[in-house]
């Protein structure tokens, strides 16, 4: 990591992107032969040259109770993936590629690894454990498994499925989900989805709760309109998102505390 | 995994705790492990824990200042029934037209709320408000 604030700094007096130096390099990796030994350097140059842009995209999601330079470090592999996949040849240039790339990784590191407070690793992995289980049994029973189902599924005394359970409260809910959605990985589901205002219609304060579900990130409006307005189990709801029962339980639990905040500070209330 | 009591009868626990919004995380955390131990279902276990939570925030926003807030469980092979208590001032029900109450019945299988004289001799709140909550076990579960 060492030279990186100065090819910063030395990037930002040059043109609008300070990444143009290192076009032409890409096409020269893309002209290398597979086996040419020269690839490794020109990709190192690449991937070194490019280094600020993910020191960038980490700083703008560090203070997330992720360590900055875990952060670094995934964006850092992101960039590496970008190198690797982009083709020049495909018409668009590096940094629409990359930057997308970079953030998806982030992204899922969030989704994946986040953790508000220190737990320990035989936790985590229990917890990780339990929650595949959870989504095989899940599949397999047609609802939600219980405790004692988990625990003959993965071998486990009650008492560790019940640790493994509450391992998951102190994951880090606050995920990046909702700070990026509506651009980057806006889901279809969305689309399909119709506003709640039906079947809040009658509910006395609706029009001071529809702005404030208005204004809910996107994935956090599907969930409450799927279990309240449709009736979903937090289950089925996952299986449709596409994410796990308890960041379902999490998210949903969040969004339920906001709007009551909001409603509280409603003057009209 | 979770008989109640030697006997057979239903498992009661209560909680008094003061009536605020801090304390919403050792409610709905005992609601869970309540739930958890009972070995209802994962999705049983996440609504009763939403539906704890939804219910005392009501009552503690109802409660009158420096009240403390009564939360009893009491677990039976068929359902966890939940009931919350607050002292206040005014001798109005929790509104069944809000949003909150919404959100309480679709998470439960019953619901209901009441409000009593004896404001736990309390002089500035004479009147009990209550929120009682039922989630039954799923119905195919091994009881």
């Amino acid at each position: 990591m060492t030279g990186t604030q100065s090819s910063r700094a030395r990037d930002q007096e040059g043109s609008a992107t300070g990444y143009e130096h290192l076009i032409p390099l890409f096409d020269e990796l893309a002209a290398l032969p597979e086996d040419d030994p020269r690839r490794g350097e020109v990709r190192n140059k690449l991937v070194t040259g490019h280094l600020p842009l993910a020191e960038h995209i980490a700083t703008r999601f560090s203070n997330r109770g992720v360590p900055r330079e875990d952060l670094v470090q995934v964006a850092t592999l992101g960039l590496i993936n970008a190198v690797d996949r982009f083709q020049p040849d495909r018409g668009t240039d590096f940094l629409s590629f990359a930057v997308p790339t970079v953030m998806g990784e982030v992204r899922r590191h969030f989704r994946d690894a986040s953790w508000a407070m220190h737990v320990p690793r035989r936790l985590k992995e229990l917890n990780l454990a339990i929650n595949a289980a959870s989504a095989e049994l899940s599949q397999r029973l047609g609802r939600a498994p219980t405790p004692s189902e988990l625990g003959k599924h993965l071998d486990l005394t009650p008492e560790q499925v019940f640790e493994g359970l509450e391992a998951g409260n102190a994951y880090h809910s606050m995920s990046l989900d909702e700070a990026l959605s509506p651009e980057a990985d806006s889901d279809p589901l969305g689309d399909t989805l119709g506003q709640p205002d039906q079947g809040l219609e009658g509910v006395e304060n609706y029009e001071s709760l529809r702005p404030l579900i208005e204004a809910l990130p996107e994935r956090e409006r599907q969930i409450l309109t799927l279990r309240f307005f449709r009736h979903m189990t937090q289950t089925q709801i996952a299986d449709r998102i596409g994410i796990s029962q308890m960041h379902v339980s999490r998210l949903l639990s969040r969004t339920l505390e906001n709007l009551r905040k909001g409603m509280l500070s409603d003057p009209e209330n | 995994m979770f008989e109640g009591t030697e006997d057979g009868s239903p498992e009661e626990i209560e909680l008094r705790i003061a009536a605020v919004l801090t304390n919403l995380p050792i409610i709905r955390s005992l609601a869970a492990s309540i739930a958890m131990r009972a070995d209802f279902d994962l999705d049983s276990i996440a609504d009763l824990r939403l539906a704890v939570d939804e219910a005392c925030s009501t009552l503690i926003t109802q409660g009158a200042p420096g009240s403390m807030l009564r939360c009893t469980f009491r677990v039976s092979a068929e359902e966890i029934r939940f009931v919350v208590s607050v002292p206040s001032t005014s001798d109005t029900k929790p509104s069944s037209d809000s949003f909150g109450w919404r959100v309480l019945t679709t998470l439960t299988d019953h619901t209901a709320t009441w409000v009593d004289g004896t404001g736990d001799g309390v002089v500035d709140a004479p009147h009990l408000v209550h929120i009682e909550l039922a989630k039954r076990r799923m119905e195919g579960l091994p009881g």
